[in-house]
């Protein structure tokens, strides 16, 4: 269905005028008598006038556009921006619910201090002044011993710069992210490939779509403008949708074929197809002459090692298949493949994720219509000046074994500080929660108990979870509809720059981040004495949030921030423009003064020692964002440091030891939920709460295991007791766990200032709530991308032994230990267990990555100058 | 002369990817309580691993044009429930509770409609009234991901429902049941197929997979 939506209306007048009521975001009313119901707008069932307040939403991280319906202050209802590229006008399960997260009977409304031992659960209320105060006494301290003991681990970090202007402010390169539990492995890949570390597929116009494990009906990146064009696109254009994945995923539901396959085999089925296509003389050679750097010959002759019959031994698809599915692929017209967290969170991850991406490269599917394209999106400015200077990089962050990890290693991180590593003095969380979201979850706990190691522990948090229990101080940050952000993602070909601001005021005494750490710098740093508190005199969070965004090229011109506090995002969506988007940014000729000053090595084109295009032909055209600016087929870094630069399979170790009777388990998240921040949003839980585990009927008989009957997963490092669920829809060699489910911390509604909701209370059906796997999840790295293998654990699974009780789970520390020691000793050098400051941490992907302003990513050469390796996605 | 107003809802499940962003929207749009459920998108599982189907069928009030809820309703409490001149069928909340909503709640083929658990009152989906009278789709449909979800005036030849349903073969559910529903599918044979061949609802992980029902459109 098309829906007819508003025109970008004329700004001027309009982008200045003050925020009214009324449906100013909806479609143009037509004559009455013909007139099409508008898809948004406020009409409350109570009749109240409601304000109309256009917001980025944060459930998920998307940045899908919403407007907010405010009545007596109170948020009543939220729907989709319908002049957002992306979502158009559209919000997911998660993103409906999204204001429960202002109302969770869980939410912190004051700064707390711990009173009782760590994780007691005691707590007393005291000021802000009280609260500041002390944290920045304890930050003071630690500078003066060392700055770099001064630890910030964050999760969910949108501020697009903050993190990192105070933490450089204070001098500490101690930052740590959550990429590598995310899909980091996928970003390695790509970067070194084309640039870029995401793929914006024009799923809309293509004729097939080769899906390797992402489940984009339910998750995925980016999920809701993507599924709603991929739906298009199948429907409408009779695209064939094909996905591999163990599990019937929704996405494997609205499928036209799924084929499971044994997981961390997605790379050898993408390479046998490759194969298949160059042997039946169906590859675009004329691409892969002009824009790779290999040539036909070689790759074809590469390739010939991956034969299908070969891929079916290890992927259990069958030969034919393969050849079946690669022809059709090579011949339907513009393709496209699709790749997510499912085939990159192994450990064989990167080399998985640059096969899925040779298949768009030996079709010639690369920035074209229909095809598998650079993602677009307009990026913003680095906030006010001036700017602190970048510390030394933690060895925490950049570990020395892991040179090509430019997104961290966050899953070594409890690890490395309980064996010494790195002393911390000082540890803040903001919008992470490690010990239920990592991997061996148990290790983290074990971390943030321990005083001798985190002395002293601050957490920003909204609500209370799993490791906000285990703080010392919690500061109560607002939710994403109480606070400014400025967004950018590449979720439509249409890039576009959107607006979070506040659509009421902060709940109770909470207040948010942005301003919480502009306060801080304060206290620290009072009279200026510690260098500190010039890099905080911008004022308001609003004016450092309007300085970011109105570095956006055009968007000045345009209106403003005015416009976007009016509309939320800029430009508007038009379907006509994203229908006839021009591709091919690799093509672009460089102009008169791209050129001036360059000098040509091979065929790449340098200029003050970067490469600014490519020679094709004897035409000079910008290519991709490469050291050479070819898709770099051969990556020679990787050859530097001992990795395959060429296509490549790697089965994972275990799984070719795997005896007939272990399985392999695997994780994922399901429709209604984000990985850990939503158990406390009512209609969601309702919708899911128990996550019992998946497993094939056939391996359930042969267990004598029973749909719901309780069984025990042993891993290599403990194990837990859950319920089955007996399905066809899992391959017998899989058990499958949504994460989402399982939260076990001992918040109880409204004990710290959240409201209760009646609802709640009265109508609560459920009281089963899951069991979560990741304690017993060991730690696994990927050795070139650094990521987690999250779906490469072995287990077996038994029914429950005498005495298991539903939700035991039991970890043990050793083990967890030497599976740590285990993923290490894959890594590229035996490390020394450094001093921080020493760290020379250094990739040529890591201190160039950037994200450009204006254009495409990783085809332009303009820097955004904030450092934020986590800045485009995830 | 243009045609006295008819709405209707298409449901065309080739679009429908089973995400439930009706489902949210619905109780955020009409304060829902825990519980219950104006809509539904219900899953269907059937197949031998590994030639698995997995299908969604959402599900909502029929707006039937002979409602079968306001005809179980008691003697002396038939204007209770109304269908307005426009459709949509409508309730009084001062007289549709209790026993007179007990029946009516019974009387639907389809379990569309439910008990209030606080106020005691008869509820179901009204096609987001207040926001179809306010010139705005309901909240299921401006919010359907999949654009599976199509709603409008029937009886405007102008309308995306009209052209839709011109378009497109539709089916309804449980048509034995002589309501003459007014919410209509596309491509419902694809659950019929499943249903004849015995697929199974899946167990109840979800709220929405609670009931199983027999589908015989
Ligand atoms: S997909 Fe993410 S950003 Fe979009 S509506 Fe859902 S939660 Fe919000
Ligand atoms: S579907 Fe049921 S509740 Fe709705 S109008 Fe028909 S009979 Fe009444
Ligand atoms: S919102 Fe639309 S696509 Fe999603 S489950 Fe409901 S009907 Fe299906």
């Amino acid at each position: 269905m098309q829906l007819k939506r508003r025109k970008f209306i004329q700004l001027g007048s309009a982008a200045g005028a003050a925020l009214t009521v009324g449906s100013q975001f909806g479609m143009k009313a037509k004559a009455a008598a013909l007139m099409e119901l508008k898809q948004t707008g406020s009409a409350s069932p109570t009749g109240k006038k409601n304000q109309e307040i256009p917001y980025t939403c944060l459930t998920c991280n998307i940045e899908d556009g919403g407007i907010a319906y405010v009545e007596d202050g109170r948020i009543r209802r939220l729907e989709g921006n319908p002049n957002h590229p992306g979502n158009r006008g559209k919000l997911c399960a998660k993103g409906n619910a999204g204001h429960l997260h202002v109302y969770d009977p869980t939410r912190i409304l004051n700064p707390l201090k711990r009173i009782g031992p760590r994780g007691s659960g005691k707590w007393k209320r005291i000021s802000w002044d009280e609260a500041l105060s002390e944290v920045a006494g304890k930050i003071q301290g630690a500078m003066d011993i060392d700055p770099m003991s001064i630890m910030f681990q964050y999760g969910r970090n949108r501020t697009h710069g903050l993190v990192y202007r105070f933490m450089n402010a204070l001098g500490s390169g101690t930052v740590n992210n959550h990429t590598s539990i995310c899909e980091c492995n996928k970003k390695v890949a790509m970067e070194h490939a084309w640039g870029p570390d995401i793929e914006t597929p024009d799923f809309a116009h293509t004729k097939y779509i080769l899906n390797f494990g992402s489940n984009l009906a339910e998750a995925a990146y980016f999920h809701n403008p993507y599924i709603q064009r991929l739906i298009d696109g199948k429907v409408e254009n009779k695209a064939k949708l094909v996905t591999f994945d163990p599990r019937m995923t929704n996405t494997g539901a609205i499928s036209d074929e799924w084929v499971p396959l044994k997981p961390a085999t997605d790379g050898i089925v993408a390479l046998a197809m490759c194969n298949v296509i160059l042997q039946e003389g169906l590859a675009d050679t004329e691409f892969i002459r002009k824009y790779t750097n290999v040539t036909a010959h070689q790759l074809a002759e590469h390739l010939k090692q991956f034969s299908p019959e070969f891929a079916e031994k290890e992927s259990g698809v069958s030969a034919d298949t393969i050849r079946r599915i690669a022809i059709e692929f090579a011949t339907a017209g513009p393709a496209t493949t699709y790749t997510y967290r499912g085939s990159s969170m192994h450990q064989n991850g990167v080399y998985t994720e640059k096969a899925t991406m040779m298949l768009n490269v030996v079709t010639g599917n690369i920035e074209k219509r229909g095809g598998f394209n650079l993602p677009r999106g307009l990026g913003f400015g680095g906030g006010p000046g001036p700017h602190p200077p970048k510390p030394p990089h933690s060895i925490l962050k950049y570990p020395p074994e892991y040179p090509l990890a430019s997104h961290h290693v966050s899953h070594h991180v409890s690890h490395s500080i309980l064996e010494g590593r790195q002393k911390i003095n000082v540890f803040m969380l903001y919008c992470h929660n490690p010990l239920y979201t990592q991997p061996d979850g148990d290790t983290w706990k074990e971390l943030l108990s321990s005083e001798k190691h985190i002395p002293y522990s601050v957490s920003f948090s909204i609500n209370m979870d799993s490791s906000t229990e285990y703080a010392d101080i919690i500061l109560p940050d607002t939710t994403f509809l109480e606070r400014w952000d400025p967004e950018s993602m590449p979720s439509s070909a249409l890039g576009w720059v959107g607006l979070r601001q506040p659509v009421i005021k902060p709940l109770g005494n909470a207040k948010a981040f942005r301003d919480t750490i502009y306060e801080l710098a304060q206290k620290i740093d009072p009279d200026g004495k510690r260098g500190v508190k010039k890099y905080f005199s911008y004022g308001s969070a609003e004016s450092y949030v309007k300085n970011q965004l109105e570095a956006t090229p055009g968007l000045k011109a345009a209106g403003g921030f005015k416009l976007l506090k009016k509309y939320g995002v800029w430009p508007f969506y038009d379907k006509k423009k994203e229908d006839n988007f021009k591709f091919g940014a690799h093509e672009e000729a460089l102009s008169e003064s791209d050129l001036a000053g360059t000098t040509l090595e091979g065929r790449t084109l340098m200029k003050g020692g970067k490469s600014v295009g490519l020679m094709v032909d004897g035409k000079a055209v910008r290519g991709f964002g490469t050291p050479s600016r070819t898709f770099q087929v051969n990556v020679p870094e990787w050859e530097h440091y001992g990795f395959e630069p060429m296509p490549h399979y790697e089965p994972i170790e275990d799984h070719k030891r795997m005896k007939s009777d272990e399985l392999l388990l695997s994780t994922y998240k399901p429709n209604v939920h984000t990985q850990s921040r939503t158990p406390n949003l009512k209609w969601l839980q309702e919708l899911h709460h128990r996550n019992p585990a998946w497993i094939n009927s056939e391996t359930a008989k042969a267990r004598g295991i029973g749909d719901d009957e309780l069984i025990r997963i042993t891993s290599p490092i403990g194990y837990m007791v859950t319920k089955a669920r007996v399905t066809e829809a899992i391959h017998p060699q899989v058990v499958a766990i949504a994460t989402s489910s399982g939260m076990t911390n001992k918040a109880t509604v409204g004990n710290y200032g959240g409201t209760k909701d009646p609802d709640i209370v009265q109508n609560t059906w459920w009281d089963d709530t899951g069991v979560h796997p990741n304690q017993i999840i060991p730690v696994s790295t990927d050795p070139i991308g650094g990521g987690m293998g999250w779906f490469d654990t072995v287990i077996t699974v038994t029914k429950a032994k005498a005495g298991d009780k539903y939700g035991d789970t039991h970890s043990d520390r050793g083990a967890a230990r030497k599976a740590f020691e285990k993923a290490l000793s894959k890594a590229t050098k035996v490390r020394d267990s450094g001093d921080a400051h020493n760290t020379t941490a250094k990739t040529n992907v890591r201190d160039e990555r950037h994200t450009e302003v204006g254009g495409v990513f990783g085809t332009t050469a303009k820097l955004r100058d904030f450092e934020d390796p986590h800045n485009t996605t995830a | 002369m243009a045609k006295k107003k008819k709405y209707a809802m298409v449901i065309d499940i080739n679009r429908c990817i089973g995400c439930k962003a009706c489902m949210t929207s619905c109780k955020a749009e009409n304060d829902v309580p825990l519980g219950v459920f104006r809509n539904h998108v219900r899953e269907l599982e059937k197949g031998i691993y590994p030639n698995m189907k997995k299908i969604f069928l959402p599900v909502l009030c029929n707006h039937c044009d002979k409602p079968a809820c306001k005809a179980a309703l008691p003697e002396g409490y038939e204007d209770a429930i109304t269908k307005r001149d426009d459709g949509i069928v409508v309730w009084d909340e001062a007289k549709c509770k209790g026993k007179v909503a007990e029946a009516a709640i019974e009387g639907c083929p389809y379990s569309n409609a439910f008990m209030h658990p606080q106020k005691n009152v008869f509820q179901k989906c009204d096609y987001c009234v207040h926001r179809v009278d306010a010139g705005l789709q309901p909240a299921c449909v401006s919010t359907c991901i999949g654009g599976a979800r199509i709603f409008g005036d029937v009886n405007d030849s102008t309308s995306d429902v009209f052209k839709y349903m011109a378009t497109h073969s539709t089916h309804v559910l449980k048509p034995e049941e002589g309501t003459t529903p007014n919410t209509y599918y596309v491509a419902l044979d694809r659950i019929t197929a499943e249903r004849l061949e015995g697929s199974q609802q899946l167990p109840p992980t979800d709220a929405t997979e609670i009931a199983v029902e027999n589908f015989s459109g």
